[in-house]
C-alpha cells in the first residue's frame, strides 16, 4: 500500500488566462503515503501554480495530473476535498467563529446535502483538534487566537477532512521560531505516524531541508533540481536560482543555507 | 408710483408685496397660477396677461396666451423674456425665492394664497387694485364671499375624498376640495385630517362614507381602478359602487367658477346616493 | 428551545398585528369582522412573508459578498423596480397587477445588469464588484426615475414615489397567494446552499478546497436572493434595514452556521416587518406612517447597538 501513488504529476505545464507565457513548464512530481515533499523557489517561480494544477484549479496545458490514479480534472470538488486537505496561503474569515466550528467545516465534504453531522464526524473533529494540539482552544473565538494558534487551527480543519494528501501553501509566513518549528514537527509527525502524503510550499529553505524527504526547486516555472535536500541545496544551485551569494553548511546531516552579506564594492 | 402704492396696500392684507418700481397699473402680467389666470380674465383684464403656465387652461381665451413653463419651479428666463411688469405666484418656498429674484431684476412680484375660496376673494380684490379695476375686483370678491356664506341644504351626504389608492390617501380639511364638498352639501368624513394624509383601508371602512369622491382627467370614464381591488371591497361605498368622479380642472383648483363647481358637485352627489 | 421561542414570538407578532389597528374591533367580533379577515389578516401574513424574504435574502447576500453591511437593497433592485413602476404609470398600463408586475420586471432587469457588470470580464462574478455594480445600477435607475417624474409632471407619476415607499397597504389574499406560491423555490435554493455558504465565508479559494463549487454557488445565491428581493419590492415597495439587521441579530442567537441562520433570518425578518407594520398602522392613527420609515427608525438604533456589541465582544 505504501507504493500507492497519491499524487502523480507528469510534465505538467500551466498558463493563466491572458498570460503571455507558461507559469509552469514541464514539472513532474510523485507523492506516496508518508512522503514529505517541499516545493521551493523564488517569488514567481511557479510554486502556487503547481499547487493549483495539482488541485484541479488550473487545468494543465500539457502533461498529466492524476490523483489516486484518476485525472484531477475528473474529480468533483467534493470528491477531491475528501481526499486532499489544503491549508492555503490566505484566508479571510468573515465572522468571529469558535475554533470548533471552523474545524467542523472540514467535515463538510463528507456530509450529504440535508444530512446532519454524526458521531463519526464529531470524532474526526476531535481527533484533528488533538493532533494539532488545539483541543484546549476549541471554544475560543478565532479572533482571539495568536498567529501560530490560528495556523494550527487551520491545519486541524484540513485534517478533519481525513485526507490522504495534505497541501500547505507557505504555512509559516509571519510565525515566530517556536511556532514555525512546532508546525513543521507536526507535519513531519503526520507523515511518519499517520502516513499522510505532504506537499508543502515554503520560502524557508532550511526548515524544508531539515524536515522534508524531497525538495523540488523551481525557477521561472521550471524544475531546476529535484531530489534529496543535500542534492538540491548546493551552493551553486542556490546562488544561481536565488541570485544571492550563500554558504551551505551541514547540520544534523542536512544542508543549511546561510546567505552571505553583500560585499561593498562587489564585483 | 401707483403700483408701488397698490402693492404696499396689498402688503397690508398679508400678501407678499415688493419694492420694485413701476409707474402705472400693471399692464403686462405673468400669471404663474391657474386660479390667478382665471381671476384676471374674470376681471376683464385678460388682455393684459402676457404669460401663463401650461396648467392655465380656462377660459379658452387664456389658451392663446404664450406659456412660460408649468410654473411648479418657475422658469425665470421665460418669465423675464415676456417683459412683464408684474408676476403673480402661489406662495411656496420655491416661489418666494423666485419672487425675490424677480424683484432684484426690477420686476414686481406678489404671492397670493389661493387654497380656499376666502383666499380667492381676497386675491380678486388685490388683482382688482393692481390692474386698476377695483370695482370689478370688489364685486367678484363679494360674489365669492356670498358663495362661501351660503349654507348647504340637507343633512349632508358623508363622503370620503380619495386622492390616491396605493397607499390610500384622503383629502382632509383645509383643502379646496374639502371646502367645495362642504358647500355642495357633503360631509367629509376625514375633515379632521390635514389636506392629504395616508390612512389604512380599515379606517375608511369604519368611517363608512356614503360616497367616494375622486378627481380624474377629463378623458377618464367609469369607476376608478381601485374599485376592483379585493381589499377595497371592505368599504361599503366601494362594494355598492357609490362613486362621484369629478372630471376636469373645474374641481381640482380654486376658481371663480366655484358656484358652477358646487352645483355640479351637488348634482353628482345626489346621483350617487 | 431557541426555536420554540422564535416560533412563539412569530405567532405572537401575527396575533398582535391582527388585534391592533387604527380602528377598534371588539373582541367578540374578531372572528367575523370583515376588517380582520379581508384587511388585517392578509396584511399581517403578507408582511411576514415579505419580511422573511428580505431577512433570508439579506443573510445569503452578506455571505455571498462577504460583507456584513450588505443589504438586499444594495443590489440595485429597488431602483429597477421603481423605474418599472414609474414607466407602467407613465404608459397608463391598467389592471390591478400592472404596477407590481412592472416593478418586478424592472427589478429583474436590474438584477441581470448588475450580474453582467459583476462579472467584470471574468467567467464568474466578483462579489465586491457586485456590490459596486448594485449601487451604481440603483443610483442610475433612481436618477432616471426622478427625471421621468419631473419631466412628465403628472400628479400620478409623483405619486409613484409614494407607492415606492408605500408598503403593505395594498395587501390582499391574492397577493399573499402569489407570494406564498413564489417564495418556496428561491428560498429552498438558498437553504440548500447553506453549507457551501459557510465555506464561502472563508474566502473563495479555501471554500473551493473544502469542496464548494464556487462559481455555480455564487450564481445561484445571487439569483435566488435577487428573486426574493424583487418580489418583496414589487409587492410592498422599498423597505430597508430588514435585510441588513435581521441576519446580524439572528447570528447573535443562532450562530453563524447558515443551516440555522437562514431559517432564523426568515422568521426574524417576518417578525420584524409584522411588528414594524403594526407600529406604522397604529402610531399616528388615523394616519399611517410609511413602513420603510418605521423599519429605519427601529433599525438604525438597533444596528448601532449590534455594531457596538460586535466590536467589543
Amino acid at each position: 500500500m505504501d507504493d500507492e501513488l497519491i499524487l502523480d504529476l507528469r510534465g505538467v505545464s500551466g498558463r493563466y488566462r491572458g498570460a503571455a507565457a507558461d507559469a509552469l513548464d514541464n514539472v513532474s512530481l510523485a507523492l506516496r503515503p508518508g512522503d514529505f515533499h517541499a516545493v521551493l523557489g523564488p517569488n514567481g517561480s511557479g510554486k502556487t501554480t503547481l499547487v493549483r494544477v495539482a488541485l484541479g484549479v488550473l487545468p494543465p496545458r500539457r502533461g498529466t495530473a492524476e490523483l489516486l490514479g484518476r485525472a484531477v480534472a475528473r474529480w468533483s470538488r467534493r470528491e477531491l476535498a475528501r481526499v486532499v486537505g489544503v491549508v492555503p496561503q490566505r484566508e479571510e474569515n468573515l465572522f468571529p467563529q469558535r475554533v470548533r466550528e471552523t474545524v467542523m467545516l472540514g467535515r463538510y465534504p463528507h456530509l450529504s446535502l440535508w444530512g446532519a453531522m454524526g458521531g463519526d464526524d464529531r470524532a474526526a473533529v476531535a481527533r484533528a483538534l488533538e493532533r494539532c494540539d488545539v483541543a484546549q482552544l476549541a471554544d475560543r473565538s478565532i479572533w482571539t487566537l495568536s498567529g501560530g494558534e490560528y495556523q494550527r487551527v487551520r491545519l486541524a480543519r484540513a485534517l478533519a477532512q481525513e485526507p490522504r494528501l495534505l497541501v500547505l501553501d507557505e504555512p509559516t509566513t509571519s510565525l515566530d521560531v517556536r511556532h514555525e518549528m512546532e508546525l513543521f514537527e507536526l507535519v513531519r509527525t503526520l507523515a511518519d505516524e499517520h502516513r499522510l502524503a505532504i506537499l508543502l510550499v515554503t520560502h524557508h529553505l532550511n526548515l524544508a531541508a531539515r524536515f522534508a524527504d524531497r525538495l523540488l526547486l523551481l525557477s521561472g516555472g521550471r524544475a531546476v533540481a529535484d531530489g534529496a535536500p543535500s542534492d538540491v541545496l548546493t551552493r551553486e544551485t542556490v546562488e544561481t536560482v536565488f541570485g544571492w551569494p550563500v554558504a551551505v553548511e551541514r547540520f544534523q546531516d542536512r544542508p543549511q543555507v546561510i546567505p552571505l552579506r553583500a560585499r561593498k564594492g562587489a564585483s | 408710483m401707483r403700483i408701488l402704492l397698490v402693492l404696499l396696500a396689498a402688503c397690508g392684507t398679508g400678501d407678499h408685496g415688493g419694492r420694485a418700481a413701476a409707474t402705472t397699473p400693471a399692464h403686462r402680467i405673468v400669471s404663474l397660477s391657474p386660479a390667478v389666470t382665471e381671476l384676471l380674465f374674470a376681471l376683464g383684464a385678460g388682455d393684459r396677461v402676457v404669460g401663463r403656465t401650461t396648467w392655465c387652461d380656462y377660459p379658452p381665451a387664456a389658451q392663446r396666451v404664450p406659456t412660460v413653463g408649468d410654473g411648479l419651479a418657475p422658469d425665470l428666463e421665460a418669465v423675464v423674456a415676456a417683459r412683464p411688469d408684474l408676476v403673480v405666484l402661489y406662495p411656496s418656498a420655491l416661489n418666494e425665492a423666485a419672487a425675490a429674484k424677480l424683484r432684484s431684476l426690477g420686476i414686481a412680484a406678489i404671492l397670493l394664497p389661493q387654497d380656499r375660496l376666502e383666499d380667492l376673494a381676497r386675491a380678486a380684490q388685490v388683482l382688482g387694485r393692481v390692474t386698476g379695476r377695483e370695482p370689478a375686483g370688489d364685486s367678484l370678491a363679494a360674489a365669492i364671499a356670498r358663495v362661501v356664506a351660503t349654507p348647504a341644504p340637507g343633512p349632508g351626504i358623508r363622503a370620503a375624498l380619495i386622492a390616491w389608492d396605493n397607499p390610500p390617501m384622503v383629502i382632509g380639511g383645509g383643502s379646496y376640495l374639502d371646502q367645495l364638498a362642504t358647500l355642495a352639501g357633503a360631509r367629509n368624513v376625514f375633515h379632521d385630517l390635514g389636506s392629504a394624509d395616508v390612512v389604512s383601508l380599515e379606517t375608511i371602512a369604519v368611517r363608512d362614507p356614503d360616497v367616494i369622491v375622486v378627481l380624474a382627467d377629463s378623458g377618464a370614464t367609469g369607476p376608478p381602478a381601485f374599485a376592483r381591488r379585493a381589499s377595497w371591497q371592505v368599504i361599503r361605498a366601494v362594494r355598492e359602487r357609490h362613486f362621484v368622479t369629478l372630471r376636469g380642472s373645474l374641481f381640482g383648483r380654486p376658481s371663480p367658477r366655484a358656484p358652477e363647481a358646487i352645483a355640479a358637485f351637488r348634482r353628482l352627489l345626489e346621483a350617487a346616493r | 428551545m431557541k426555536w420554540l421561542v422564535l416560533g412563539l414570538v412569530a405567532v405572537a407578532s401575527l396575533a398582535l398585528a391582527v388585534v391592533l389597528g387604527p380602528t377598534h374591533v371588539p373582541w367578540s367580533a374578531l372572528a367575523s369582522s370583515d376588517i380582520i379577515r379581508s384587511l388585517r389578516l392578509p396584511r399581517a401574513v403578507l408582511a411576514f412573508l415579505v419580511g422573511g424574504a428580505l431577512g433570508l435574502s439579506g443573510a445569503s447576500l452578506q455571505a455571498l459578498v462577504r460583507n456584513p453591511l450588505a443589504d438586499p437593497l444594495l443590489l440595485g433592485l429597488s431602483g429597477g423596480a421603481g423605474l418599472g413602476a414609474v414607466l407602467a404609470i407613465a404608459f397608463h398600463l391598467g389592471g390591478v397587477w400592472a404596477l407590481p408586475l412592472a416593478a418586478f420586471a424592472g427589478a429583474l432587469m436590474a438584477m441581470a445588469l448588475v450580474y453582467r457588470l459583476g462579472l467584470a470580464g471574468d467567467v464568474e462574478p466578483d462579489p465586491r464588484v457586485l456590490i459596486l455594480a448594485g449601487v451604481a445600477v440603483g443610483a442610475f435607475s433612481g436618477a432616471l426615475t426622478t427625471a421621468i417624474v419631473s419631466v412628465a409632471s403628472a400628479a400620478e407619476l409623483r405619486n409613484a414615489f409614494l407607492w415606492l415607499w408605500g408598503g403593505l397597504s395594498g395587501a390582499s389574499w391574492d397577493a399573499v397567494l402569489v407570494v406564498a406560491v413564489y417564495l418556496p423555490l428561491p428560498a429552498l435554493a438558498l437553504l440548500a446552499a447553506a453549507r457551501p455558504l459557510d465555506l464561502l465565508a472563508l474566502g473563495e479559494e479555501p471554500a473551493r478546497y473544502l469542496g464548494a463549487d464556487v462559481a455555480p454557488l455564487k450564481r445561484r445565491v445571487f439569483v435566488a436572493a435577487s428573486l426574493l428581493t424583487a418580489v418583496a419590492v414589487a409587492v410592498s415597495g422599498v423597505i430597508g434595514f430588514v435585510g441588513l439587521i435581521v441576519p446580524h441579530a439572528m447570528r447573535r442567537v443562532f450562530g453563524h452556521q447558515h443551516r440555522a441562520l437562514l431559517p432564523a433570518a426568515f422568521l426574524g425578518g417576518g417578525i420584524l416587518l409584522v411588528l414594524a407594520d403594526t407600529v406604522a398602522r397604529v402610531a399616528i392613527a388615523p394616519r399611517e406612517l410609511p413602513v420603510g420609515i418605521v423599519t429605519a427608525l427601529i433599525g438604525v438604533p438597533l444596528f448601532a447597538l449590534l455594531v457596538r456589541r460586535w466590536t467589543t465582544s
